[in-house]
């Protein structure tokens, strides 16, 4: 009764955007549990005709790429050693973890037969791209769930997994990264065997290596999202000195994506391409707004320096790689006779996606150390060198910049 | 059918005129498919374009009920440009007999008529007889008087010209038709006739169907494999219950039924044994006699002696018309107490159902004997009308379907089939078997008790063992026949209760009997031969003689001895039904039309056997309506004859509620589709038929729809003198208006298969259609009457 | 790609010049398969088309073009049906191996093995494969290609029911059937056996006398399906090495670096403090 009571009193402490997300999830878990009563065909408007709709558009092939900063920078900060970000590590896995086990839900959401999940490590289909997918998002979920536990265990001082955790910390990253390549990529690949029904603006034979760096460029510009957002709206610290690194990155990313982009249109796929003005439109701000604008910007000190252009060319790349996903998944594999929208129920457990997203991200953020953590100062190489350290245990630290940061 | 389905494959040119077989006979197509691989044509002449037509290389549109004159032309065209098969026409059909000079024709009436009594004398409808006794003729075909020129004559007025104005068909596609189907004259093509409803659902019917059969006759087209006149029955076992007499005018192997003059067995045979002084005619009817004591003596069997005429007075005797439109008409004056619905859904099927719904509601009893619960066995709950004012006590017996029994059935081929029970009835339902065996039974002790005239009853051979079932074993052996006691026939001894081993074993003398001579031969000594299922086919035409049995004596294509030549040389070597073999002196391939030997030689046949002259009838004295098929309008047509002054068949009566005055502009023609079954209780109460064809419907063209603001789907109401129903509109490129004599005419088709009750319901054709028959037969005129269409539905 | 062998393959020749649509074969795939029927209004397209489209209870339609051309009516007949693609893109993408190629022909489908992710709705090059959207743990449905009947030495129920248009047999001989015909009937056919190279060919091939396109036929690629994602999913335990030994390789030479560098540094340290106590000194 009283951790109710202690719960409740807490809940009561939060802000109202924070209560705002916990109704939206609660509205989303009771339209899901719609979607379990009255079936897929009466609660969505996905058909024969539009097998995938939403859900499988937004909840799996964009929330995946979304989550992408875990991997990106975890490859950089500890295999290419720029060891400066590593502030924005933890944060990204937080966001990583988070993303991909609402991607597990909503992928759930979307099987016929939920509880034959597991059927997928037991009869393998090595053909099958979306067996691919899941064993990479079932051994890259545990991934991140480990590297988040090094929070949660920090949170209540248990210090020895913390050390199996750093030892293993290495290979997980490694792991990470190689895991995120296969999948990030094998969502495109779903794609290749739509030939004849993706529209030629999309399909060609380069889908799965789009679909990665893509990824990447995405992952590196929500994590300068979010850094900013965090700033802005929890009190932490202005990372703005990383994200100039970041941004220094993606004018790279973003070239060679552009690069590919054009090329395999021009000339792996075949014509016609400007058959339908509404995809035509969409194609380009696609590319234009969502790549080659914040490619631009990104090649500018002034944009990379300045907080507000810094976030606003990151959040085109994500506006480009969630309009691409849904040109690929939905706008261009429409049906010339018949249009699909979202139904309600649909957009409701999406957005209850979202909202749980953003509330288990505050509340982590809340009850568990992920903006302290600066450990440049531990000794990695050595599996018990957390122990020369006073750390782990929830307190100050004090970071490279020397500045002081309270956990909450 | 002349010939039977498999043979369809042998035809060089098959015209399907007035049926659809690709929606109503499907595996019919099997063959006509078969055939169109082996080069043969596809002719389609039909008012609407059918799935049938969608398979055709020509297909020719035509008004409702125009046959006459779109066959009248194709007539003239052979006879014109002799496309006929000369040898065939002047040895075989009664081209060169000449005619009574008194024979006349004009303004549409041919001589003899009464307009009184809408009649035929047909004394002038006769031969020139010579001092023999027998028919003059003129081989040379060059008398005026000559069947030859008399047609010749009376067909040139049917130009293309002219044929077209009243059809309504483009000129090219007819003169296509024509050519196609008329280049089969030649003796190494054959053309086949496909018909069925559309052709024989006119007031003049059978004059369409005389018609086909006079152009195979010219052709010289009859008794060839691929070729003959084809009439696909409907009903499964239609065919099987004709042969069995389930029409008011003919018993068992179509003999007749005695009229209330023919007062003795005597005066019966007199009247009805066709006679003939030519010694070269097998006139097959003379046996009528042996044939009637055989089914007296079936009937009622020991009771039958010679010295009570075979019991010939228990014989019902007609003084009437007891066809289904008077039955009707009676039942509508309050002339029937009960009736009995066994298999038949009247109120959806029956012509201008609607005033049959209502003569049902002054019936005291109704047994209804079906599958289903039908509208016609709850006529009572039929949509506007209050149940409680109707006082009919109804009676549904739950009939097993024919999976559900064991038996034969008769298909088009005249192919008796024997079929097994597959499974048990379900809950209550019980063969229909049984439900007669019952109902004998139980009147035969009803009788016995206190039964006025009772032996009719009484006396009835009724025993068909002890089960809970009667034998249909028993009944096969009865149908075939048996001697009666120890006999010789032929130089042949028989033991009394052996089965007679074919119909020329059938005596008149009381000691055979058979239930219907025709089948004579269907269940031997040998047994059963409709439950053979032999796959032998030593002569490669699909004959299957060892496959069930069929009749008469197993004859595969009827009218075979017409396929060769005057030396028993098939007219077409490559497929021919039968040939004489000059060594053995025998014919070789299918049961031959009597045995006889060619015609070149002496002791031969003719070969049309059935016909007392033994030649077939290009001129046909027999029907009510004249000699000659002569073009007349349906009873309700939108325009005049263009013909003669005579508008529509003078042998017919025209009936009340028959509306000519311009209220109802289209015509209106009702059709079957592949998904329903006729009047729909088999068919409507399946989920996936339904599935199929949901909604009652009617076909418009593309130009009414336009004209009068209809989309594909909208609702819209149709009327006749008759009534009203509601229906979808189905606008479509299938059906078209036609130019008749200058000015355009809407067509629209309905399928007749929907009703009130069951899964799927909709509105009756035959809400609409007239309650008027064929001159001869009385079918009625299902498939030309006049009709309106508005947007909308029924007002209710 | 898969390892059975199709060489033995039957398959439906359809020829649609002689189907005379009369549905049977629609109506007997519903009673073989024990299908409910589904509810209809008139008609759903043109001619006397229903189903409006194959669905969940629906594995075969016969689709009406009722139309004209060059002032001549045409009504044609099409069945559609699973295509039993010879390397079914259905199969190489589901997930769990619930569709398989058989070596009788038919691809059949494993309902206990699904997991609902309607990805082979997405593959099928034919849109065949439907789904259960009125229940709530819906499986996918489709033609069986009645692999039950072909076991039992029987033809599939909608070839047995249907009297013109269906052959059923051995691939090699539907297709040597279908050129035969296409050589005896030159004039009743468009010069074209759909299906034998389709999708990388199919065991249900057709035949007609119209254009495929006006029939409603999916103009399709003549690969076969799976190579399509294969080409890619093919590289796929290549790139997982060499982009976790390439990382591996780069941290451990980042980390040495540093590591090295850091023990110089540290090296270096002591130097530097002792090196001044040197000079100090
Ligand atoms: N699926 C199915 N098959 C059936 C039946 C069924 O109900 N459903 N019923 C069975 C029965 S009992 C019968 S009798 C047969 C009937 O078989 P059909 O006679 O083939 O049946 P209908 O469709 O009534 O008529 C055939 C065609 O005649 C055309 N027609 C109408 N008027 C004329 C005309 O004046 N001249 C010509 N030349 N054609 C005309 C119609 O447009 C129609 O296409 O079908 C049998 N087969
Ligand atoms: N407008 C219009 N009307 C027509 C026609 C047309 O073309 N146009 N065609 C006409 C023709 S050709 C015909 S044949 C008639 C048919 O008219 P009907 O014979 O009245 O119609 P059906 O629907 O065939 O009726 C047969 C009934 O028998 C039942 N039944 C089936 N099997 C058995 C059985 O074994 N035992 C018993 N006791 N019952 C059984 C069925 O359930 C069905 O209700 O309709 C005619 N009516
Ligand atoms: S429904 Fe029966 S009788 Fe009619 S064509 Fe088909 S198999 Fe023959
Ligand atoms: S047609 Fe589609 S469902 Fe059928 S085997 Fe081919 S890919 Fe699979
Ligand atoms: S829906 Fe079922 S059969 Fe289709 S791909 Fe997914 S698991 Fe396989
Ligand atoms: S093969 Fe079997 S399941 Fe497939 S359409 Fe034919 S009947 Fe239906
Ligand atoms: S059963 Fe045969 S003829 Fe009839 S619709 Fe089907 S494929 Fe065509
Ligand atoms: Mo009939």
């Amino acid at each position: 009764m009283t951790a109710v009571r202690v719960i409740a009193s807490e809940i009561k402490g939060f802000h109202w955007f924070i209560k705002f997300m916990m109704l939206l999830v609660g509205i989303g878990v009771v339209a899901s549990l719609l979607r379990f009563v009255y079936g897929l065909g009466a609660t969505t408007n996905m058909n024969d005709t539009y097998p995938w709709g939403l859900w499988i558009s937004f909840d799996v092939v964009t929330a995946v790429p979304l989550a992408a900063g875990a991997f990106t920078l975890g490859a950089i900060v500890h295999c290419f050693g720029i060891k400066k970000l590593e502030p924005l590590v933890r944060p990204a896995i937080v966001t990583g973890f988070l993303g991909y086990s609402l991607v597990s839900i909503g992928l759930l959401l979307d099987l016929g037969q939920p509880h034959r999940g597991w059927h997928v490590f037991r009869y393998w289909n090595v053909h099958s791209p979306m067996f691919e997918v899941s064993m990479c998002v079932a051994a890259y979920t545990t991934v991140l769930f480990l590297e988040f536990l090094s929070p949660v265990c920090e949170r209540f001082g248990l210090h020895l997994p913390l050390r199996l955790l750093r030892w293993i910390e290495m290979p997980l990253v490694v792991a990470a990264a190689a895991i995120s390549t296969l999948h990030q990529s094998t969502l495109g690949t779903f794609f290749l065997i739509a030939v004849d029904k993706l529209h030629n603006l999309w399909y060609n034979p380069l889908l799965p290596l789009l679909f990665w760096v893509s990824a990447i460029c995405t992952g590196m510009c929500i994590i300068i999202i979010e850094a900013s957002a965090c700033h802005k709206w929890m009190g932490q610290p202005n990372e703005g000195v990383l994200l100039r690194t970041l941004a220094k990155i993606l004018p790279w990313t973003l070239g060679a994506y552009i690069a590919i982009r054009l090329y395999s249109l021009f000339v792996l796929s075949d014509g016609p391409f400007f058959d339908n003005p509404l995809l035509t439109l969409s194609f380009f701000l696609e590319l234009v707004v969502g790549f080659i604008l914040p490619f631009i910007m990104f090649t500018q000190k002034s944009v990379r320096d300045n907080d507000r252009r810094r976030v606003i060319a990151a959040c085109l790349v994500v506006f480009g790689l969630v309009l691409n996903r849904f040109n690929v998944s939905m706008f261009g594999m429409m049906d010339p006779n018949q249009i699909y929208y979202p139904s309600l129920i649909e957009s409701l457990v999406t957005i209850g996606i979202i909202a749980g997203h953003i509330l288990f991200f505050v509340l982590i953020a809340r009850y568990f150390p992920i903006f302290e953590h600066h450990p440049e100062t531990v000794d990695y190489s050595l599996p018990d060198s957390f122990q020369k350290h006073d750390g782990g245990d929830k307190g100050t630290k004090v970071t490279e910049a020397g500045r002081t940061v309270k956990a909450s | 059918m002349t010939n039977h389905w498999i043979d369809i494959q042998h035809s060089d040119v098959i015209m399907c005129i007035g049926s659809n077989p690709a929606e109503n006979h499907p595996i019919s197509f099997k063959y006509v498919e078969k055939a169109m691989d082996d080069g043969a044509k596809l002719i389609s002449v039909d008012p609407r374009y059918t799935r049938t037509s969608s398979k055709s290389d020509t297909y020719a549109q035509l008004r409702p009920g125009t046959d006459i004159a779109f066959i009248g032309g194709m007539i003239n065209y052979a006879l014109q440009k002799d496309q006929i098969h000369k040898e065939y026409v002047v040895n075989y059909t009664n081209a060169a007999f000449l005619v009574n000079e008194k024979f006349d024709f004009n303004e549409g009436l041919f001589s003899g008529y009464d307009s009184d009594s809408f009649r035929y004398d047909k004394e002038s409808w006769t031969y020139q007889i010579d001092k023999d006794g027998l028919p003059m003729r003129d081989d040379s075909l060059e008398h005026p008087r000559s069947v030859y020129q008399l047609m010749k004559k009376h067909y040139s007025r049917y130009t293309p010209e002219k044929v077209c104005e009243i059809t309504g068909t483009a000129i090219q596609d007819y003169m296509e038709v024509v050519r196609t189907f008329t280049s089969t004259a030649k003796a190494g093509k054959v053309a086949t006739i496909m018909y069925a409803m559309g052709t024989t659902q006119h007031t003049h019917g059978t004059q369409n169907v005389r018609s086909y059969a006079m152009l195979q006759l010219l052709l010289g087209n009859i008794g060839l494999a691929g070729g003959g006149i084809n009439a696909l029955r409907g009903e499964s076992n239609v065919q099987g219950s004709t042969d069995y007499a389930i029409l008011y005018h003919i018993l068992p192997g179509y003999l007749k039924v005695p009229t209330y003059d023919n007062k003795t067995l005597k005066a019966y045979n007199e009247k009805w044994t066709p006679k003939t002084n030519d010694k070269q005619s097998a006139n097959w009817w003379s046996n009528t006699p042996k044939y009637m004591t055989s089914l007296l003596k079936a009937y009622w069997g020991d009771a039958a002696t010679a010295k009570n005429d075979f019991c010939y007075d228990y014989l019902p005797k007609r003084s009437g018309n007891y066809s289904f439109i008077k039955l009707m008409e009676r039942l509508q004056n309050g002339g029937f107490e009960g009736m009995v619905f066994m298999g038949t859904n009247p109120i959806v099927g029956g012509p201008d159902a609607g005033s049959i719904a209502k003569g049902m509601d002054k019936l005291k009893w109704l047994v209804a004997a079906d599958l289903w619960e039908t509208e016609s066995s709850v006529f009572w709950k039929r949509p506007g009308v209050d149940p409680k004012t109707i006082d009919t006590e109804v009676f549904l017996l739950p009939a097993a379907s024919s999976v559900e029994k064991e038996g034969s059935i008769s298909n088009s081929g005249r192919w008796a089939q024997w079929r097994y029970k597959a499974v048990n009835p379900p809950g209550h339902a019980e063969s229909d078997a049984f439900i007669i065996d019952q109902w004998v039974k139980n009147l035969k002790k009803l009788y016995a008790k206190d039964g006025v005239f009772p032996g009719p009853i009484t006396d009835l051979d009724w025993n068909y063992g002890t089960g809970h079932e009667p034998s249909i074993d028993m009944v096969a052996r009865e149908c075939n026949g048996q001697f009666t006691r120890d006999t010789v026939v032929k130089g042949k001894s028989f033991k009394k209760g052996q089965q007679v081993p074919s119909f020329a074993y059938l005596q008149d003398d009381g000691s055979t009997t058979s239930g219907n001579w025709l089948y004579c031969n269907s269940y031997t000594e040998k047994g059963n031969m409709m439950m053979r299922r032999g796959q032998d086919d030593p002569t490669g035409m699909g004959f299957y003689h060892n496959w069930a049995w069929c009749w008469p004596v197993n004859r595969r294509v009827l009218y075979n001895r017409a396929s060769v030549d005057l030396d028993g040389k098939p007219w077409n070597p490559k497929k021919p039904v039968i040939s004489w073999n000059k060594l053995t002196r025998k014919w070789e391939g299918d049961v031959p039309d009597g045995g006889w030997v060619p015609m070149n030689e002496d002791g031969t046949k003719s070969p049309f056997i059935m016909i007392p002259e033994g030649y077939g009838r290009l001129f046909a004295a027999g029907l009510a309506d004249g000699p000659l098929p002569e073009h007349y309008e349906p009873m309700e047509s939108p325009v005049a004859n263009l013909m003669t002054r005579q508008q529509s068949n003078p042998a017919v009566a025209t009936p009340g509620k028959i509306n000519n005055s311009g209220k109802y502009p289209y015509i209106g023609t009702t059709y079957r589709v592949s998904e329903h079954w006729q009047a729909g209780a088999m068919t409507r109460n399946l989920p996936w038929l339904v599935e199929l064809v949901p909604d009652m419907f009617v076909e418009i063209s593309e130009e009414m729809a336009e004209w009068k603001g209809l989309k594909n789907g909208d609702m819209v109401t149709i009327t006749s003198e008759r009534g009203a129903i509601e229906a979808r509109a189905l606008v479509t490129a299938r059906i078209k208006p036609l130019r008749v004599s200058g000015k355009m005419v809407e067509q629209v088709g309905l399928p007749w298969h929907f009703g009130f009750n069951g899964l799927a319901t909709g509105g009756s054709a035959n809400t609409l259609t007239t309650a008027v028959g064929d001159a001869n037969t009385t079918i009625p005129e299902y498939k030309a009457f006049l009709c309106n269409i508005e947007k909308g539905g029924l007002k209710a | 790609m898969s390892n059975v062998d199709t060489s033995k393959n039957n398959a439906f020749l359809i020829d649609m010049t002689k189907c005379t649509g009369c549905r049977g074969c629609q109506v007997a795939c519903k009673q073989w398969n024990q299908l409910e029927a589904e509810e209809t209004e008139f008609f759903s397209g043109e001619g006397y088309q229903n189903p409006p489209a194959m669905s969940e209870y629906t594995f075969t339609r016969i689709k009406f073009r009722d139309y004209q051309k060059n002032g001549q009516n045409e009504f044609a007949f099409y069945k559609e049906m699973c295509m039993h693609c010879n390397e079914p893109a259905c199969a190489s993408v589901c997930p769990v191996g619930a569709f398989q190629k058989t070596e009788e022909g038919p691809v059949i489908y494993k309902a206990d093995r699904c997991i609902g992710c309607r990805f082979c709705m997405i593959a099928c090059p034919f849109g065949v494969p439907k789904y259960e959207w009125s229940k709530g743990l819906p499986l996918v449905k489709k033609c069986t290609g009645c692999h039950s009947r072909i076991k039992e030495g029987l033809e599939p129920a909608c070839a047995t029911a249907c009297p013109t248009a269906i052959s059923y047999g051995p691939r090699d001989e539907m297709i040597k059937l279908a050129e035969q015909r296409l050589a005896r009937y030159p004039d009743r056919y468009i010069n074209k056996v759909y299906g034998k190279e389709e999708a990388g060919g199919t065991t249900v091939i057709y035949l007609t006398s119209l254009p495929f396109d006006e029939l409603g036929f999916k103009a399709v690629t003549l690969r076969p399906l799976p190579g399509y994602t294969w080409q890619a999913l093919r590289l796929v335990p290549g790139i997982f090495l060499s982009v976790g030994g390439g990382l591996s390789a780069f941290s451990w030479i980042t980390h040495r670096r540093e590591r090295l560098k850091r023990e110089q540094q540290a090296l270096q340290n002591e130097q530097d403090s002792a090196e001044p106590k040197e000079e100090k000194e």
